[in-house]
């Protein structure tokens, strides 16, 4: 079942002709048709969860922003996918980014909202670009701008380039980098369906949210709500990377087996599933599950939450046993200590000690100690921070302590990995 | 009202209070680095976490506000966990150099540290090391102990609003500074290292001289502006050693600027140390006895007739108990109605009326000012007057307050929403009376008619360049005019205010040192002479004896000639603290007591009545002003009727209701702007006296060095710009004039040479120059008739 990438196999399914000829474009008419509160109430009755990271339902986002407020509201689509291991919005962007312009114009409507902006990755220079021909060809054509398809609402949208910086994937963190000041993540409360852009109620979704919407309100929210398994509904992108035979990026059902979106989709684990160490289900900062919890969890957000670690981005990172795990998290806590925006302490100092630690741990310099100091470190960050990225940086250890603590204790003792 | 318990303790607060707040009106302390009362939340050091029931997680306090029926605790288990965790983050990179930080002892984060830290490091691994910046001479560095909690950059966007320090890279590497390393060019640059918990940024001038706890305290009263600013002197064996800001929501919050802070050490520099008289005009003077002084003193006073005597008295640093006790002496013991304060006005129009304290003084209290929402500046430049005040006009800017200055030059502002009205020297005058003339007419094309008339909550500053105007009782007339035109002069909402920007000028117009009043504002039968016909009088010898009171005219009247010429012909007395032309000049000379070393009584702008302890002490055989002229009045048959200084401060405040401060509570503050209302109504004379044509000179006063304590310090004179003549470059160009270039300036037979700062605030047509200190002030080319003197200007080699 295909929804966000069902074009993307087509022959110029970047361009405006290609994405009307199958049928692009209707929904919104249709939403038209069915006024602003009951697109809202579609997109929650489909269930669909954030697909960011964070899985909160994006009707029910919706409809936190204040009716009869003053003041502008804003959407953003958040482009930043700085999510290590995911690529899946970049393939949306390069090859429907008519769905995606698609699902803003909906939202929009729905909302209230007359302008949007798109924060999408420095990196996707590329991506940036075709987004930007695929927004002038619907400004041309009269589907942004003043009068939206000649039905008297008004949308506009812009592209903002990132800088390149992780946390400015964070919400309120790419709003201060929208308005121009440092990546920085804002206090929550106030959230920004109060308080967000310019001080204004803002939408924030992911890209695959908002080109999820187009499909919702075509065949409606009751159907799209039908697939996958109750409280993860419809369908997800996993960027499948590692020790696959083919990895990439799979849209499947939610609640699939991880062993059969490995097994079936991307061709088996490296030498065979025996040869499976681990798998990293949701992005760098989920925790790792080791091989033996990885032949029988299915992939959806209450049964991954309930294993100790989560869905996020759905970037799935394939570890073989000729990974070595240590030298795997110390990447990982090097990568946190530099994207730490530094503004709050447990992040700021916490990260550079965990790196710190584990630096020295992959280099056989690790005490015994040490292993605990990194639990007590992961601990001491985890939920004292100003955002997630904090608890981001905590995952990957805690979860490697937690699942394959003694390889930690053989680099201590030996000097060396394990696994070679 | 939300009602919230904290550890068991129940209370009701205001809807929006965050946690902190709430716990703090319990008594409670939940400990912390980056929330300051007066700065926006960052909620970033994450010390405050506290649990709070049926939230999964711990949350900071200094952010959360508070809801019906909320259970805080911040005592349990998973709160000393979190706040454990978070010290030792923050000590991992912070350097163990306590016993050599000026903060030790006083800092916020050893404090801490010592109750929740633990007693060893787990960290083995490399510390952070981050470069210094040099900041100038207010800010000492010492970057490797910075815990980046921000709030010295919230200050400099939210308060100061000279945005010089942020935040650079990120993570562990990142670093609070300068963006670009560059002298911190603010007048609030101190407060930086007051807000700072940690020992990152230290005052310059206090590094390494003293620790924290050797230190004794007293409450002080700052008396370098009119705005009053409390203060807690800090000294040691007698010496004052540091300024620090003393919490006062009223006035300055926990603000000083950075004259307040550091001009205190100009208090140990040129101080008159012994009394001494002089037998003749070309004799050195002899170091003598108190009494022996005293007797000289008397015998000078006695050998002329008792109007023959004038007195001048210094606004600047003089305290409320000298100034009611040389007024005394002076109109009852020696019986000469001339004494005067203002020796830089030009215009003395308003003696003839019964003008009241409201008229002289402000009517809109400083916590009130921010509430404003029009704001006319009239010759006045607040930022560098009374930057305290000027804050509160900030804060005004901030909630949307528009504002206008009209000047003769343009200003370098920090207020939002600004804009400026640049006129010729002397057309302040003209342009209100077309703005009042616009209101009367309803004509709301004009802009100041327009920002009055909009607002529900305007005010109108009198600044120094007003009061110091040839027609400053006009433009005092037309501020009353325009406010009364829109209602801005009622008893709910008074919005004109005069602000003399020296410190104790309130005191003495309300303790009668004006040739016209007595204190408490009394009418007298014989009205004296002003500051500048006493001068007068005395270069031509109708004046025959000069009783100075802290002031050196050759260096603080307008005219410095005539200044020069009357003290070399009437016989001096000169009582005070510094050493000065004037006291060598001066026949018998008896060392006073400088602020702070003796115990004061100051009045500010808004004629709030306080009291400013003794720190330090002067020198050895220097006397508390009052008890000099105590004794001094021994030697006349009807002596001062107070020997200590209760029954002095007794006889003031019956002289004056509002210097009775007995009836105040422990906690409670003398009242602000405790007066009568406004003189309305009265007639407004326009002579329309713009200069046109040539160069007319414009003097200011130098923000840093403007009373005989700061032209003394040597970390003002390193703030001060310097005082040289500045001149527009397009003008500077047509007379071949350079920057830093030689120039002679003449107006008449005056002549005074000095060197040459091109500056495009000044308009053309004009130039600028400091009012002193010093010889070679510009101030040598005015006199107190010619208004601002058509100057011609010479490019000299060299």
């Amino acid at each position: 079942m295909k929804i966000v990438y069902q074009n993307i196999h087509l022959a110029n399914s970047h361009t405006l002709a290609v994405y009307e000829a199958n049928g692009g474009y209707k929904a919104l008419l249709k939403a038209f048709d069915l006024g602003s509160d009951e697109v809202i109430e579609e997109v929650k009755r489909s269930g669909i969860r954030g697909r960011g990271g964070a899985g909160f339902p994006a009707g029910l986002k919706w409809s936190f922003i204040p009716k009869n407020d003053p003041r502008p509201k804003y959407l953003t689509c958040n482009a930043d996918e700085g999510e290590p291991g995911t690529c899946k919005d970049r393939d949306i962007i390069r090859y429907d980014p008519h769905r995606l312009i698609e699902g803003m114009i909906i939202c929009g409507f729905a909302v209230g909202i007359q302008q949007g902006y798109i924060y999408i990755r420095g990196e996707f220079y590329r991506e940036a670009e075709r987004l930007q021909d695929a927004i002038d060809e619907a400004y041309a054509k009269g589907i942004l701008g003043e009068n939206v398809c000649g039905r008297g609402v008004r949308f506009d949208l812009a592209i903002h380039r990132g800088g390149g910086a992780y946390v400015c994937g964070e919400e309120t963190g790419l709003i201060e980098s929208i308005e121009g000041k440092k990546g920085q993540p804002r206090l929550k409360p106030p959230f920004p369906a109060n308080i967000g852009l310019y001080g204004c109620p803002t939408v924030i979704n992911n890209v695959e949210t908002l080109a999820s919407i187009p499909t919702i309100i075509e065949r409606g929210g009751a159907w799209y709500g039908g697939l996958g398994v109750a409280k993860s509904s419809g369908t997800k992108i996993f960027s499948v990377s590692g020790h696959v035979n083919k990895p990439g990026n799979y849209e499947v059902e939610l609640g699939i087996p991880l062993k059969s979106l490995l097994e079936d989709h991307a061709g088996g684990v490296r030498g065979g599933w025996s040869n499976l160490k681990g798998v990293i289900p949701g992005g760098s900062s989920s925790p790792i599950l080791p091989a033996e919890v990885c032949a029988t969890i299915t992939m959806d957000y209450d049964s991954l939450g309930k294993a100790g670690t989560m869905l996020g981005s759905g970037a799935v990172i394939v570890l073989d046993k000729s990974v070595c795990i240590v030298r795997a998290v110390a990447r990982l806590s090097r990568f946190y200590r530099h994207e730490s925006c530094g503004q709050c302490t447990p992040c700021r100092e916490g990260t550079g000690w965990l790196a710190q630690i584990m630096t020295r741990m992959e280099a056989g310099q690790g005490t015994l100690e040490d292993i605990d100091l990194l639990q007590d470190i992961c601990a001491n960050i985890g939920g004292k921070t100003i955002c997630a990225l904090g608890d981001a940086a905590a995952g990957p250890v805690m979860g490697a302590i937690r699942a394959f603590k003694e390889e930690f204790i053989y680099h201590v003792e030996h000097g060396r990995c394990m696994a070679g | 009202m939300p009602t919230l318990i904290i550890d068991g303790k129940e209370i009701d607060v205001k809807p929006g209070t965050s946690i902190m707040e709430a716990a703090k009106l319990l008594g409670i302390f939940i400990p912390h680095f980056c929330y300051h009362p007066k700065l926006p939340i960052a909620g970033n050091c994450r010390m405050c976490l506290v649990e709070v029931e049926k939230m999964p997680k711990p949350v900071i306090s200094c952010a959360m506000p508070v809801s019906e029926g909320m259970v805080v605790k911040t005592e349990s288990d998973m709160v000393r966990k979190a706040r454990q965790g978070v010290l030792e983050f923050l000590l991992i990179n912070h350097p163990l150099d306590c016993p050599v930080c000026d903060q030790g002892g006083e800092c916020t984060l050893q404090d801490l540290a010592m109750k929740y830290g633990p007693d060893r490091s787990r960290f083995h691994d490399h510390k952070r090391e981050v470069p210094n910046y040099d900041l100038g001479p207010i800010i000492e560095t010492e970057m490797n102990r910075c815990i980046h909690c921000t709030r010295c950059i919230r200050f400099s966007e939210d308060v100061s609003g000279v945005e010089q320090m942020g935040a650079v890279y990120r993570g562990d590497h990142m670093r609070v500074g300068p963006f670009v390393e560059a002298t911190l060019d603010s007048e609030l640059t101190g407060n930086l290292a007051e807000i700072c918990p940690v020992g990152a940024l230290n005052l310059k001038p206090f590094h390494f001289q003293a620790r924290g706890w050797e230190l004794k305290h007293a409450d002080g009263v700052c008396p370098h502006c009119s705005v009053g600013c409390h203060t807690r002197v800090d000294h040691l064996d007698g010496r004052i050693l540091r300024v620090m800001s003393r919490a006062w929501n009223e006035g300055n919050e926990t603000w000083l600027c950075d004259k307040g802070r550091f001009a205190s050490d100009g208090l140990g520099v040129e101080r008159l140390l012994a009394p001494t008289i002089r037998s003749g005009a070309n004799t050195p003077p002899k170091k003598v006895s108190w009494p022996e002084a005293l007797d000289q003193a008397a015998a000078i006073l006695k050998s002329v007739k008792p109007e023959e005597v004038a007195g001048l008295v210094s606004d600047a640093i003089q305290g409320g108990e000298e100034l009611y006790a040389f007024q005394d002496l002076l109109r009852h013991v020696v019986g000469t109605p001339h004494l005067d304060h203002r020796l830089r006005q030009r215009d003395f129009s308003g003696d003839e009326l019964p003008l009241t304290r409201a008229d002289l003084l402000m009517n809109t209290p400083l916590s009130d000012l921010n509430r404003a929402d029009a704001i006319l500046l009239v010759g006045c430049d607040p930022r560098f007057e009374t930057p305290i005040l000027n804050l509160r006009l900030r804060r005004a800017t901030q909630g949307g307050a528009r504002v206008i200055a009209i000047h003769a030059k343009r200003l370098n502002s920090n207020l939002l929403q600004f804009s400026q009205i640049t006129v010729a020297p002397g057309g302040e005058v003209e342009r209100l009376h077309q703005a009042l003339r616009a209101l009367e007419g309803n004509d709301t094309q004009d802009p100041v008619a327009a920002l009055l008339k909009s607002a529900k909550k305007p005010v109108i500053v009198l600044g120094d360049h007003a009061i110091h105007h040839p027609e400053a009782e006009s433009l005092r007339r037309l501020s009353v005019a325009l406010l009364d035109q829109v209602g801005g002069i009622g008893s709910d909402w008074n919005g004109l205010n005069r602000v003399a920007s020296r410190g104790n000028s309130a005191a003495a117009q309300d303790l009668g040192v004006v040739p016209h009043r007595g204190p408490g504002y009394a009418r007298l039968d014989a009205v004296g002479m002003n500051a500048a016909t006493i001068l007068e009088a005395a270069a031509a010898g109708r004046v025959k004896v000069l009783f100075l009171l802290g002031v050196d005219p050759i260096e603080e009247a307008l005219d410095q000639d005539l200044a020069r010429r009357a003290l070399e012909k009437a016989r001096v007395i000169h009582l005070g603290a510094f050493a000065c032309q004037a006291a060598n000049l001066a026949e018998v000379v008896l060392p006073g007591l400088a602020p702070g070393e003796k115990p004061m009584t100051l009045t500010n702008g808004e004629g709030r009545v306080q009291r400013s302890a003794r720190a330090g002490q002067g020198p050895l055989e220097a006397k508390e002003d009052w008890r000099i002229l105590r004794g001094l009045s021994d030697r006349f048959s009807a002596p001062l009727g107070y020997n200590d200084l209760d029954a002095l401060r007794k006889k003031m405040a019956a002289s004056d209701h509002r210097y009775d401060l007995s009836k105040l509570g422990p906690n409670e503050s003398p009242r602000a702007c405790d007066h009568s209302p406004v003189t309305r109504g009265l007639p407004v004379s326009v002579t329309g006296a713009e200069v046109a044509g040539g160069i007319h000179l414009v003097l200011e006063s130098s923000f840093y060095r403007d009373d005989p304590v700061a032209w003394r310090s040597k970390v003002m004179a390193k703030l001060a710009r310097d005082g040289r003549l500045r001149i527009h470059p397009d003008d500077a160009a047509g007379l071949a004039i350079v920057e830093n270039g030689l120039v002679r300036a003449l107006y008449g037979e005056k002549r005074v040479e000095m060197r040459a700062e091109l500056d495009k605030n000044v308009p053309h047509g004009v130039v600028f120059g400091d009012f002193g200190p010093g010889e070679s002030s510009l101030r040598g080319l005015c006199d107190y008739t010619s208004g601002f003197p058509k100057v011609s200007l010479v490019a000299l080699p060299g």
